[in-house]
């Protein structure tokens, strides 16, 4: 099968297909990411617990007082309660700081840049699909998504443009780095960029956790692995991409004069393996 | 350090368990003296040298570093409490300017080139030195110019080696007039602290003095204590200070005419009946020539001579009247001004006597003695030739105990009545506090040998042949203090907080090893500080470990007159055992027996009289590179009359040099545009512009007031210097402002 | 509880600056900054017509203390003693309390860069001893105590002898540092050290009045479609999202 004979938009399965499919895995993450991934969710899980609780004055506090008051005895004290958070962050921003310098080939500059933050018009009217469709609003179908959804890429657009804000100005804070009116900006720049990734998070959980949809990619953050049908369905140029990646391997091999392991070709319908 | 005592004790039933550990959570901070459990921090009392008052202080002491110094409640004048300076006292001794080891010059004199000797080699030299100049042109050729209860072992060296000639500015730069006035009228002097019962006052009157800036802390209390029970405050000062603030009567009097006002007063009290009759019969002669001599005196006569509204003059002396005795007319305590300052002195203690103050409740009180006892010293030997500096000789009333500092100069320069070859500078600063500093560089100049004892760099060390690095008063044992003039009289000690830093040593010690090498160790009978103390307190009755566990201890006292029922106890030593009105001491000296108003020279035109005090927190020459004490004042202003300003066309905070009428000039100094001051004086706080560069806060910030007195008046009777007698005027600096 | 109080009497005090210096020993508060300060208000009248007041500045220990509402990460605190203090654990130096107090009593101690300033010397306080500027007042015009003790000094010195509050009726916190003195001295102190509104500094206004309103409308309005869009999945069963 020669890699044009690829379907160039998702067609219609067969329920055969399907279920082919369905027992078929891709590997979406590394294990390295599925780790750094839960790691970076419990901390965001605590700093924001420890955060909100840091905040008690009623001009600037988010969390309800009775929650300030809450995690504050859980840990003793405000000293304790600040020191956790500090030493947390310190802890997040080291080891991004390793994910970073030892990763940066192969995941900021190939992953990050090109897969989880580039937006093409596919992503455009995907975002503006997937509102209408969870409103219930239409039932057109998505538009192909790579790797990552253009929801994925919006929040991790925020988030890898606010990471370094909310670390920097955490070092900042907890280091009173440039005097108290650079120590003041901090604060307020700090609280802004959380406030601002929590947004995109309230969805990106939903979306995750909740909605049913999107459950493969809830435990491809656990497996490293979707079905492909859910490749398919849900990340089409993905899915493409990898099964084009595959058909050219086998030709190379085939070229080679080894006997091609060639998956076998459903014809006009998407590639699965045997 | 044996004896120190933990802070506890000092508290007594304050503190709620006797354990450092019991500590409460009370606070997040944290304490950084370790009030908090774990830390072992030994209480040592001791005495305060910030200033000379002396005030009780407990130093804070973990591993040999003194955390603070704060103020000794067990001490029976100043009861815990502590000016400004006293507690910066660590500021002194982690001075990182502190002379660290003894100094041999090896540049020129004033160059300020040394090098670094060995204790041994530096009392050697010395040694030489001192046997040498005795051997070539005899013991009195060498001076002495000390200051402080520190000196006192160089006192006694200085005699014993054979030297008649020293020089303490206590005396002929501050306090000398007043205690001769006094002691000429009442029959002894006032001492210090100066016997004012301020506290139980109706009435003070301060006549130059700046007490609140002049700050002594116990007088201050007992001043806070009087003005609070409702006491009625006269100031009398060209310029409006603190005092004048919270004075009833704010008198900006013409600069030296104070006598023409205490005339004027005696004269309302005699004409109008208001002096105390009854006192004066029993315990004062001369009361007729008295109200014969002011009977003209009039407030209208004195109007116009002291610039005062006659009725404000007639109306304080009335509120005098009507206080009396319960008046503190304060004697002041730098009062060499204009050359007749015994004579003014005498003119209050008249006035003290009028109003029947003293001894009694709310004016002057009776000293009451305390024996002290020293170590058995063998005679000293007689000097082969009299003082050099003309004490009890020319000026008759000067006192031989405390010198001529200007004398002992004169007589180094002029080589009359004999040429002085060593000077040995202890504690004082002759080039930036004894005035005419540029008649004490030429004098310097002639000198074979110049050795400065003290702790901090100030200019003149860089003119020392040799400098001798003295311990601070944390960290060294000195001679106890008697203190007669309280109400209730004391002893207190000075020991070491904790050993002397660097290789700097305490003053007996090197007056010690000094006398060794000169072969005088038989003046030196005792060989630790503990052998010393017990010698001085025996005939006292108090325990030595007591002493030095509470710092000071207190005996009754006796200080009015209803208190003094011994028939064998003179209320007033004068020659004829009563108040002297009028001295026939002096009329026998060829001297006024009356004081009389002599008109002072008035500032040429365009000139300014130069005045100058204190601050709060600096104390003489000697404080202004404490780091605390130059956060809360750096340098000095001098003070202009808005009108005056205006008319030399300066603004505030301007930068102007002074310059005086022998064409001297000042470090440039920012203005202060002020109504607090008489339009024909311009004010200084004494102690800035130190010279030489080794002290890094205080080198050439503002102006010294010493340096622009090239003129003195020296009083005929006691040889003092009177420092008011210089005119300057402003001149705008150039350059940075 | 007790209600501690400081009462100066300005009738005593010299302006000798004794207490700035004990405090700072005391609390190695860095040369140059100081948590309480000695003031002269300015020269008023023509020579030699003319008055003056000493003033002594320090934390008032607030009843409503503008900086606990001004301290974004609570590290300070009003104890139930009403003193106002600062955990310096807690503190990220900040300085919006420093604008918010009325006083100008805060400051940030350059060498810890945290925010410090008087707290009644606590710690002495919890020893049982006086205040380290009382205990060393040269003039004794300082007195500390409890304010609920009816017999104590404080309390007959504010409540007898009539103590004055340095407020205006603009700002009025509630200030536990009482002044006694001629009525011309309150008078020329009133005048020349009135508080301050509190304020706070541009970056703490912003995150007041436009950054945490923001982010509660963002986060409100993303938690509220997400609620929509959840019960909106409710309604039509799961299923129909399923393959």
């Amino acid at each position: 099968m020669r890699t044009d004979a690829l379907p160039l938009e998702p067609v219609p399965l067969s329920v055969e297909q399907a279920e082919s499919m369905l027992q078929s895995h891709l590997k979406k993450h590394q294990v390295a990411i599925v780790l750094l991934h839960w790691f970076n969710a419990s901390v965001w899980g605590l700093e924001l617990l420890t955060g909100l609780a840091l905040i008690t004055s009623p001009w600037f506090r988010f969390a309800p007082a009775w929650l300030v008051e809450m995690v504050e005895g859980l840990f003793g004290s405000r000293a304790n309660l600040i020191r956790f958070h500090v030493n947390l962050g310190l802890l997040w921003i080291f080891v991004f700081l390793v994910y970073g310098v030892f990763g940066f080939r192969t995941f900021l500059a190939r992953e990050v840049l090109q897969k989880e933050i580039g937006l093409d018009r596919d992503d455009w009217r995907w975002l503006i699909v997937r509102t209408l469709r969870i409103l219930g609003r239409s039932q057109e179908p998505l538009p192909p998504q790579g790797v990552y959804n253009a929801g994925q890429k919006l929040f991790a657009l925020a988030v890898y443009s606010l990471l370094p804000v909310i670390m920097l100005t955490g070092l900042v804070m907890a280091f009173q780095l440039f005097g108290p009116a650079a120590v003041g900006w901090a604060v307020v720049l700090h609280f802004a960029a959380v406030g601002l990734v929590v947004a995109g998070l309230l969805i990106h959980v939903y979306m995750g956790a909740v909605f049913p949809e999107e459950k493969p990619a809830f435990f491809s953050m656990i497996t490293g692995e979707v079905n492909e049908h859910y490749a398919y369905r849900h990340h089409f140029k993905w899915w493409r991409e990898v099964k084009q990646a595959e058909l050219e391997w086998a030709e190379r091999q085939g070229a080679e004069g080894r006997p091609a392991e060639t998956p076998s070709s459903p014809g006009p319908g998407p590639t699965s393996p045997a | 350090m044996s004896n120190s005592l933990t802070r506890r004790r000092f508290l007594g039933g304050v503190a709620a368990t006797g354990a450092a550990a019991a500590a409460s959570r009370a606070g997040a901070q944290g304490h950084p003296r370790g009030r908090k459990a774990g830390r072992r921090v030994e209480t040592v009392a001791t005495l305060c040298e910030m200033c000379f008052w002396r005030c009780g202080v407990l130093a804070e002491v973990e591993d040999g570093r003194v955390l603070r110094v704060e103020g000794n409640p067990d001490h029976p004048l100043t009861k815990g409490r502590l000016c400004a300076r006293g507690n910066a006292g660590t500021g002194l001794l982690y001075d990182p300017d502190r002379l660290k080891q003894p100094l041999l010059r090896v540049g020129q004199r004033g160059e300020g080139r040394f090098k670094p000797v060995s204790w041994e080699e530096a009392l050697d030299f010395l040694a030489d030195k001192l046997k040498k100049i005795k051997a070539e042109h005899g013991a009195e050729s060498v001076a002495f110019f000390p200051h402080g209860i520190g000196s006192r072992f160089f006192g006694t060296l200085m005699k014993a080696y054979g030297t008649p000639n020293s020089g303490e500015p206590s005396f002929a730069q501050c306090r000398g007039p007043r205690d001769v006035g006094y002691r000429l009228t009442f029959g002894q002097g006032l001492g210090s602290p100066e016997p004012v019962d301020l506290e139980h006052a109706k009435m003070v009157v301060l006549i130059g003095s700046h007490l609140g800036e002049n700050v002594f802390t116990s007088q201050i209390t007992a001043f806070a204590d009087g003005l609070a029970s409702g006491a009625k405050l006269i100031a009398v000062d060209p310029r409006f200070s603190t005092a004048a603030s919270k004075a009833d009567w704010w008198l900006p009097i013409r600069p030296g005419t104070d006598i023409a006002l205490l005339l004027a007063w005696m004269n309302v009290l005699i004409a109008e009946g208001l002096y105390d009759q009854a006192y004066l019969d029993a315990h004062a002669t001369g009361f007729r020539e008295l109200a014969a001599h002011v009977k003209e005196l009039t407030p209208e006569w004195a109007a116009a001579i002291t610039d005062l509204p006659a009725e404000q003059i007639r109306e304080t002396a009335r509120a005098m009247g009507e206080a009396k005795p319960a008046v503190v007319v304060h004697p002041g305590r730098h009062v060499t001004w204009y050359g007749d300052d015994t004579q003014r002195a005498r003119a209050m203690a008249i006035l003290t006597a009028l109003l029947g103050s003293y001894g009694r409740k709310g004016g002057l009180f009776f000293p009451t003695p305390v024996p002290r006892g020293d170590v058995a010293l063998p005679d000293f030997p007689e000097p082969a030739r009299e003082r050099a500096d003309g004490a009890g000789t020319t000026y008759p009333l000067a006192s031989e105990e405390s010198g001529l500092t200007n004398g002992l100069i004169e007589a180094t320069l002029t080589e009359k009545p004999y040429p002085i070859k060593g000077w040995i500078v202890y504690a004082q600063n002759v080039l930036e506090s004894i005035p005419q500093p540029q008649r004490t560089r030429e004098a310097i100049a002639k000198l074979d040998l110049m050795v400065v004892v003290d702790v901090l760099p100030v200019e003149q060390t860089a003119y020392a042949d040799l400098v001798l690095p003295e311990a601070t008063y944390l960290e060294r044992y000195d001679p106890p203090v008697v203190v007669t003039t309280a109400k209730q009289p004391f002893v207190s000690v000075r020991f070491p907080a904790v050993e002397p830093l660097h290789e700097s040593k305490p003053g007996w010690w090197i007056a010690k090893e000094l006398a060794r090498r000169l072969g005088l160790s038989d003046f030196f009978p005792w060989d630790t500080p503990e052998q010393h103390l017990a010698a001085v307190i025996e005939p006292m009755g108090v325990s030595a470990s007591e002493l030095r566990a509470r710092g000071a201890l207190a005996f009754p006292g006796r200080p009015y007159l209803e208190d003094r029922t011994s028939d064998d106890e003179p209320h007033f030593p004068t020659g004829s055992g009563k108040i002297e009105l009028y001295s026939q001491e002096l009329k026998d000296l060829g001297a006024d027996p009356l004081p009389r108003y002599t008109p002072p020279a008035e500032p040429p035109r365009g000139y300014l009289r130069l005045i100058y005090g204190r601050a709060p927190v600096h104390s003489f020459a000697r404080t202004q590179n404490n780091e605390a004490l130059h956060a809360l004042m750096a340098e000095n202003e001098v003070w202009l009359h808005t009108r005056s300003a205006q008319e030399l066309g300066l603004r505030h905070g301007q930068r102007v040099v002074l310059e005086n009428e022998d064409g001297l000039r000042g470090r440039p100094v920012r203005v202060r545009v002020t109504e607090g001051i008489r339009r024909d004086c311009a004010y200084l706080v004494h102690g800035f512009g130190h010279g030489g560069t080794a002290l890094r806060r205080a080198s050439g910030r503002g102006a010294s007031d010493t340096s622009l007195m090239s003129r003195v008046a020296v009083d005929p009777l006691m040889g003092g210097t009177g420092m008011r007698v210089n005119f300057v005027r402003p001149v705008a600096a150039g350059g940075k402002s | 509880m007790a209600r501690y109080a400081i009462v100066t009497d300005l009738r005593r005090c010299v302006g000798c600056q004794a207490c700035t210096v004990a405090c700072n020993a005391e609390w190695d508060v860095p040369a140059g900054q100081a948590r309480t300060h000695v003031r002269a208000t300015p020269l008023e009248g023509a020579f030699p017509r003319l008055v003056q007041s000493p003033f002594v500045a320090q934390c008032n220990q607030c009843d409503r203390p503008p900086c606990v509402e001004a301290c974004p990460s609570g590290a300070t605190a009003q104890r139930d003693d009403g003193i106002v203090s600062v955990d310096r654990a807690v503190c990220i130096g900040c300085g919006f309390c420093v604008e918010a107090c009325p006083y100008d009593a805060r400051f940030i101690d350059p060498r810890r860069r945290k925010v410090d300033k008087c707290d009644f010397c606590l710690e002495r306080v919890a020893h049982g001893e006086q205040p380290a500027c009382v205990t060393t007042c040269t003039a004794h015009a300082k007195y500390f105590g409890d304010l609920e003790q009816r017999d104590g000094q404080v309390f007959e010195l504010v409540y007898g002898r009539g103590a004055r509050r340095l407020e205006t009726p603009a700002v009025a916190v509630g200030p536990n540092v009482y002044y006694l003195g001629t009525a011309q001295q309150l008078d020329l102190v009133q005048k020349s050290f009135p508080p301050r509104e509190p304020r706070l500094p541009a970056a703490g206004e912003g995150w007041r009045r436009v950054v945490r309103p923001l982010v509660l409308a963002a986060v409100g309005a993303t938690f509220l479609g997400q609620a929509v869009a959840f019960f909106n999945q409710l309604a039509k069963g799961e299923k129909d999202f399923e393959d």
